[in-house]
């Protein structure tokens, strides 16, 4: 267990995507013990997203707790299966060299960094679902959150991708062991620390261009993905419960993600 | 006392700068500044709270006030720590993790040193002046400029991190923007501070359960629909 934990920390330090690291095209994680840790952290939000819930109620009813709780793992769990032949098969027509495995990993690891994210804001998340009566400011809050780490997740997907592409040509067209630093460059400049050589998980490798490979798939990949998550959110709604509706495991289907989003923002104001 | 007062000199002038404090002493440790955090919050927060005397009921007002202004630093601190911990490992700064937090924590030392010392212009409004709206004033103009006051001593201890790494910069923003959002709600939940003197004194106010961001988007829209 500690093993994958380790495995999920050297994902966030950069360590496992560094280009020494994906030499062989792939990067070194476990899916299924990093799948176990994303539950664990999945688990943990939802805990944490479903407080509401009970505080509003009073203490009274735990259902929407408990559905909670299920419900953020399996968003992004059932988002990964549906998307995942449909981002494959684009990112092979594309003509890049990711293979199957390998898009997996890179996958898991994204959401890895994306529910590490989330796990870690649910401190935050849980101050405010205890202290507020407000089930449209609650609303607005998690999806504030949810997209912070959505950002950082996907960031973390556009830079290993281009690390991948990186890393998988035959030889690099820029050597850099021929830049040799002139004279007076070398003066100016002082030398990098020890630690900060290494770009981190979601920084761009110095002096390389995004690849046009890269950049199709990752749109692609975002547009897929997003769509699917965000419908996907809104079927499994719903994930906070409304205090002023009986609980239900789930809600009848009208409306869309985007029209709430606004109707919830106008609801604050009022 | 000198051997008291040092540290606190040291911490004024951000130790670790090369601002040349008075002695060469050690960097504080940890367990120092949240010593700091506590002692100085304590005690500001006894002044603030001492607003309407302590006769009858109202010494346990000096008691409550004193013990909120340490709780919502350090409160509000912790509820932002793991965010904070994911995204310094994010954007590759793990190793200067043990001292960035130092320096967070050396900050809010700061918030509460300032604080303390304007502690006695505190007293003397109450002495001044009785009405309790412009207390509650004053001490949100205290805590205010404490906090400004605070911004400096946050980028003169921050400096060596930046100049080592540029994206210490952004975190550090981003940091002051979740340490803002948290706080503000964690010191709307802690009322009352100075405590009316028309109300009973209690630890937390009855019914002011609730979110402050709700209120003031609701005062904002009430003016504006007027």
């Amino acid at each position: 267990m500690f093993h994958w934990f380790k495995q999920l920390d050297r994902i966030l330090r950069g360590e496992a995507t560094r280009l020494s690291a994906l030499r062989a095209g792939t990067i070194d994680v476990s899916v299924g013990g990093l799948s176990a840790v994303l539950l664990i952290l999945g688990l943990l939000y939802g805990l944490c997203m479903g407080l509401f819930s009970v505080i509003a109620s009073g203490g009274r009813t735990y259902a929407q707790l408990l559905a909670t709780t299920v419900k953020v793992p399996a968003l992004f769990f059932l988002t990964l299966l549906i998307t995942f032949p449909s981002l494959y098969v684009f990112n092979a027509l594309v003509g890049s060299r990711l293979t199957i495995k390998s898009v997996m990993r890179l996958l898991v690891a994204a959401l890895g960094v994306m529910l590490t994210v989330l796990a870690s804001l649910g401190t935050i998340v849980a101050f405010f679902s205890v202290s507020t009566s407000s089930y449209s400011f609650m609303i607005l809050l998690n999806v504030v959150v949810f997209a912070i780490s959505g950002f950082l997740g996907l960031l973390f997907l556009l830079q290993t991708l281009h690390r991948l592409s990186i890393a998988q040509e035959p030889e690099p067209p820029i050597a850099p062991v021929e830049h040799r630093p002139s004279e007076g460059e070398a003066t100016t400049i002082p030398p990098p620390l020890p630690g900060t050589t290494e770009p981190s998980a979601i920084e761009r490798v110095d002096g390389r261009m995004l690849g046009s490979h890269t950049r199709v798939v990752f749109r692609i990949w975002i547009i897929v993905f997003g769509l699917v998550g965000a419908q996907m959110g809104w079927v499994l709604r719903p994930f906070i419960g409304n205090p002023n509706l009986p609980f239900a495991l789930f809600r009848p289907r009208h409306s869309n993600f985007f029209e709430a989003v606004l109707h919830h923002i106008w609801n604050l104001f009022r | 006392m000198r051997a008291f007062l040092l540290p606190i000199d040291n911490l004024l002038r951000g130790e670790e700068t090369g601002l040349t404090p008075l002695e060469p002493t050690p960097p504080l440790r940890l367990r120092r500044l949240l010593l700091f955090i506590l002692m100085f919050g304590l005690l500001y927060g006894a002044v603030m709270g001492g607003y309407g005397g302590i006769a009858g009921d109202r010494w346990k007002q000096v008691i409550f006030s004193a013990v909120k202004v340490p709780f919502l630093l350090l409160g509000t601190f912790l509820l932002s720590l793991p965010s904070f911990f994911v995204v310094s490992t994010l954007l590759g700064l793990r190793e200067d993790f043990g001292q960035s937090v130092r320096a967070l924590v050396a900050t809010q030392a700061g918030v509460t040193i300032i604080l303390a010392s304007f502690a006695p212009f505190t007293a003397l409004w109450y002495v001044s002046f009785s009405d309790y709206q412009s207390a509650v004033i004053f001490n949100a103009v205290m805590f205010g400029l404490a906090s400004l006051a605070a911004q400096v001593l946050l980028r003169r201890i921050y400096a060596p991190l930046i100049a080592r790494n540029s994206r210490h910069r952004m975190l550090v923003r981003a940091w002051l923007i979740v340490y803002a959002f948290v706080g503000i709600q964690m010191g709307w939940l802690l009322r009352p501070f100075i405590g009316d003197p028309a109300m009973p004194t209690r630890f937390f106010r009855a019914h002011a359960w609730g979110n402050a961001y709700e209120v003031v988007l609701r005062m904002v829209w009430n003016l504006m629909t007027r």
